[in-house]
């Protein structure tokens, strides 16, 4: 160690004893050989696991780890090919058992021998990229004993008839057919595709056209998918019990092409029983079922979408446009209402409330509802009658509930603009004869309106509700002024309406008898004594009165009238007798209001507080009116109502037409020049396309309607014609 | 102790360790001797015979498999190996799989 000069250490690598003996690697091997055989004999309690592995051991370390590795292949080989002889000759039925014990066999025996050559699995092995043992064994398995001739075959056919046994109805060994299957899986996915999966498939294919060929022939609707359904959940069972999970989707696709897609569109059309049957019989089982099988295939869906739509739209052409049904608007609505109420419950109970049913569901009734131009009156009629006596008696909730529903029916609605006309006149009605029944609910809606539409759209209503209580404030305000003056007259009420918010019409005011006129004038100063600048018109054609009548026998009865009705009976306190000219001429009631008031004074049972000669049902100009005496009634007050034409009558339907028509023409404009002011050029078409757009919420706007306002403003210079190009408008700040 | 719950291990010179199957399974040699599921004389019998393995190096074996039990469940000690038998100890180990 002290040597002076340097040295240069270099450490060898460790050597293995050189084994000279040529006939080791050959001995050792024969002592692996024998073991292995015996292993597949199930001797192997006799072999030392630590002398086995100690031999692979030395082999591998002795660089006879090829000979090794090849012995293995072509002993195992051999082996396999014996018991591929022994399977082959195995009878019938034990086949598949038979495979299946010694397939146990083997994999124990293939653990055995890999446990064993575990040092080669380890190092030689992935040095030199060969398959390792337990692979090796399963390939060799495959190779030597599924992919056999006689044997592949064999066992294709048999699984397959067992899984048609049991689909006919047979109870089939599933703990057998399910190691067989799992065998094929831990072969390697491919093997199991191949070999069975894909054949499997094309049989169950070829089954279920068959059958649902069958079943459509001599079963229904229901009945057919009840059996489908059945079907479906039987496969999905199957793979839950022996099948790859992986084959459940192509398997239940298999189900759902044959059994549904195929003949999916002879099974909704079906007469009697198919989906249009069950919609109407709201059967919500069946329906639910054809939901949740057609759902499973791509355009079935659509398919139910679409019948049921050309369905719904069908019926409610039918609601709507049979003339025996719009005689009563209320049922008319009514009827409008339970049926959106019937579908809306299938496609929450039965179609899961899908999204695009609802859509559905909602495009048709606006398409329906819009056929009818009258729905938007009878939607507010609809309202009217609720708010007048349908909601007597009823929760606060049920009345959202009503109220909630008319919104919806107005949000089909496309002329917006003519319920809000017709509501305000009902409104109005209502209003001012103190029928509304609560105030709550009619608040309510116009808050509903409000959401919907827009502060423009309720400002008027709302103003309604304003004036009716400023009224009764000018009231209180006037009797404490004027009331001990006036204590021996009639008694008046006033309400004061802002022209513009109220549906008035300029009428001429009717002669009103000396006693109410004094009362009015007094009214009239106070008023604008208080209000300077203001001017008052009294609308008589909308008042009502209550008059202390004393009769022949001298019994008294209070007479709740309208106005014109207390001017006319009035004047039978000067006379018994007047002829119908006469009247008029004392009154200047229009004539068919007259005749109105005429006919519910004189001509109906039980109110006639006049008589009328001739007797008849009608009101002739050259009739004469005298004052009943013999008038009786059990009650004290009598209301005498007019007989008031519930729907409008032809006339006045066109003349609200006309007047919505009148008042569509600002906002047309309106909207013309919101666009054309942003834009400064735009043309025609575009035009047309935008206003629709920003007038939608309210009503369609007519193409030839906008043509016009664009020429009425070009006239009053807001927009010109482009030079060039004519089909261009610009905007003339 | 339960005989099942222990193996013997028996060195060339033929002495006899007796440990827990539990430490003995810390070589993946040992642990398949004993789990294999054919039923090899070392399963029956629960002793390994190890020819080529002398006392020395059994013994240092069978603390090891003590020490790295305790060592798994954190306790961090130094296991000491003593320099001259490092190279049999290490072929031990390649062959049992440690």
């Amino acid at each position: 160690m002290s040597a002076p000069k340097k040295k240069n250490f270099q450490i060898e690598a460790f050597k293995h004893r050189v084994v000279v003996d040529p006939k080791y690697a050959e001995k050792t091997w024969k002592i692996l050989e024998h073991a292995i055989h015996e292993i597949y004999n199930h001797n192997a309690s006799g072999l030392s696991f630590e002398e086995l592995y100690r031999n692979a051991y030395n082999m591998v370390l002795h660089k006879f780890g090829e000979k090794l590795y090849s012995g293995l292949v072509s002993t195992m080989t051999a082996h396999l090919k014996e018991i591929a002889k022994h399977i082959e000759s195995t009878q019938g039925g034990l086949f598949l058992e038979e495979l299946n014990r010694i397939w146990a066999e083997h994999n124990k025996a293939l653990q055995m021998i890999r446990d064993i050559l575990m040092y080669m699995d380890r190092t030689f092995i992935p040095s030199t990229h060969k398959t390792p043992v337990h692979e090796l064994g399963l390939n060799l398995w495959r190779d030597n004993i599924i992919h056999s001739s006689k044997i592949h075959k064999r066992l294709q056919d048999t699984l397959l008839e067992l899984v048609q046994r049991e689909r006919t109805g047979e109870v089939i060994n599933r703990g057998l057919m399910r190691n067989v299957i799992q065998m094929l899986m831990d072969l390697g996915s491919s093997v199991y595709q191949e070999d069975f999966e894909k054949p499997f498939l094309d049989v169950s294919a070829d089954f279920y056209r068959l059958e649902s060929q069958q079943y459509i022939e001599c079963c229904d609707c229901g009945d057919y998918l009840k059996k489908a359904e059945k079907r479906l959940m039987e496969e999905i069972e199957r793979v839950s019990h022996y099948l790859d999970t992986k084959s459940e989707p192509k398997l239940t696709n298999v189900v759902e092409k044959q059994m549904i897609e195929s003949h999916m569109h002879r099974l909704v059309h079906m007469e009697n029983s198919g989906l249009v049957n069950m919609i109407v019989n709201d059967k919500y089982e069946d329906l639910g079922r054809m939901y949740n099988l057609l759902r499973r295939v791509s355009t079935g869906l659509a398919l139910i979408r679409d019948v049921m739509t050309s369905h719904i739209r069908e019926i409610g052409k039918q609601l709507v446009t049979d003339p025996e049904k719009l005689k009563d608007p209320v049922d008319f609505v009514q009827r409008l209402l339970d049926e959106k109420d019937k579908h809306d419950k299938i496609i929450s109970l039965a179609f899961n409330n899908d999204k695009t049913f609802q859509n559905a569901l909602n495009s048709s009734f606006e398409f329906f509802i819009n056929l009818n131009p009258r729905s938007p009156e009878f939607i507010s009629l609809f309202v009217d009658d609720k708010l007048r006596k349908g909601l007597k008696g009823v929760t606060e909730e049920d009345v959202e509930i009503i109220l909630d529903k008319v919104m919806m029916l107005f949000r089909y609605l496309q002329e917006k603009d003519v319920f809000e006309k017709y509501y305000k006149q009902h409104l109005a009605k209502r209003l001012l004869s103190g029928k509304t029944v609560s105030d709550d609910a009619e608040r309510s809606l116009i808050v509903k309106l409000k959401t919907e539409c827009g502060y423009q759209f309720t400002s008027k209503l709302e103003g309604m509700f304003t004036d009716m209580k400023t009224s009764q404030d000018t009231m209180q305000g006037f009797h404490a002024a004027v009331g001990a003056d006036l204590a021996e007259g009639p008694s008046l009420t006033v309400q004061v309406l802002t022209t513009g918010s109220w549906p008035t019409q300029s009428v001429n005011t009717c002669n009103l008898p000396s006693e109410i006129l004094g009362v009015c004038d007094r009214f009239k100063t106070y008023y604008l004594g208080t209000h300077t600048g203001r001017r008052l018109s009294w609308q008589t054609n909308m008042g009502t009165a209550d008059l202390k009548a004393t009769f022949g026998k001298g019994q008294k009865h209070e007479l709740n009238v309208s106005t014109y009705q207390m001017c006319i009976l009035m004047l039978f306190n000067k006379s018994d007798r007047m002829s119908y000219k006469e009247i008029e001429q004392a009154t200047e009631i229009p004539a068919s209001d007259l005749k109105r008031c005429l006919q519910s004074l004189a001509c109906v049972k039980g109110k006639n507080v006049l008589r009328k000669e001739p007797m008849s049902k009608d009101i002739a100009e050259d009739d004469a009116f005298y004052f009943n005496d013999k008038f009786s009634s059990k009650f004290y007050k009598v209301k005498i109502g007019t007989v008031v034409a519930q729907k409008e009558s032809e006339p006045e339907k066109q003349e609200t037409r006309q007047r919505v028509e009148e008042d569509r023409k600002p906002q047309i404009e309106a909207a013309i020049v919101r666009i054309m002011k942003s834009r400064r050029v735009l043309d025609h078409n575009n035009i047309v396309a935008e206003v629709t757009k920003q007038l939608q919420s309210r009503f369609l706007p007519n193409p030839v309607v906008i043509k016009k306002r664009i020429e009425s403003l070009i006239e009053r210079e807001f927009l010109e014609r482009d030079k060039t190009d004519r089909k261009l408008y610009r905007y003339l700040a | 102790m339960k005989k099942e719950d222990t193996v013997k291990l028996i060195s060339r010179e033929g002495f006899e360790f007796i440990i827990d199957k539990k430490a003995a399974m810390v070589s993946q040699t040992i642990r398949n001797m004993l789990t294999s599921p054919g039923s090899f004389a070392e399963t029956e019998h629960g002793q390994v015979t190890f020819p080529e393995i002398n006392t020395t190096i059994l013994e240092k074996i069978c603390q090891y498999f003590y020490w790295s039990l305790q060592y798994a469940s954190g306790k961090e000690t130094e296991f000491h190996i003593e320099p001259e038998i490092t190279l049999e100890l290490m072929m031990a180990a390649n062959y049992l799989h440690t």
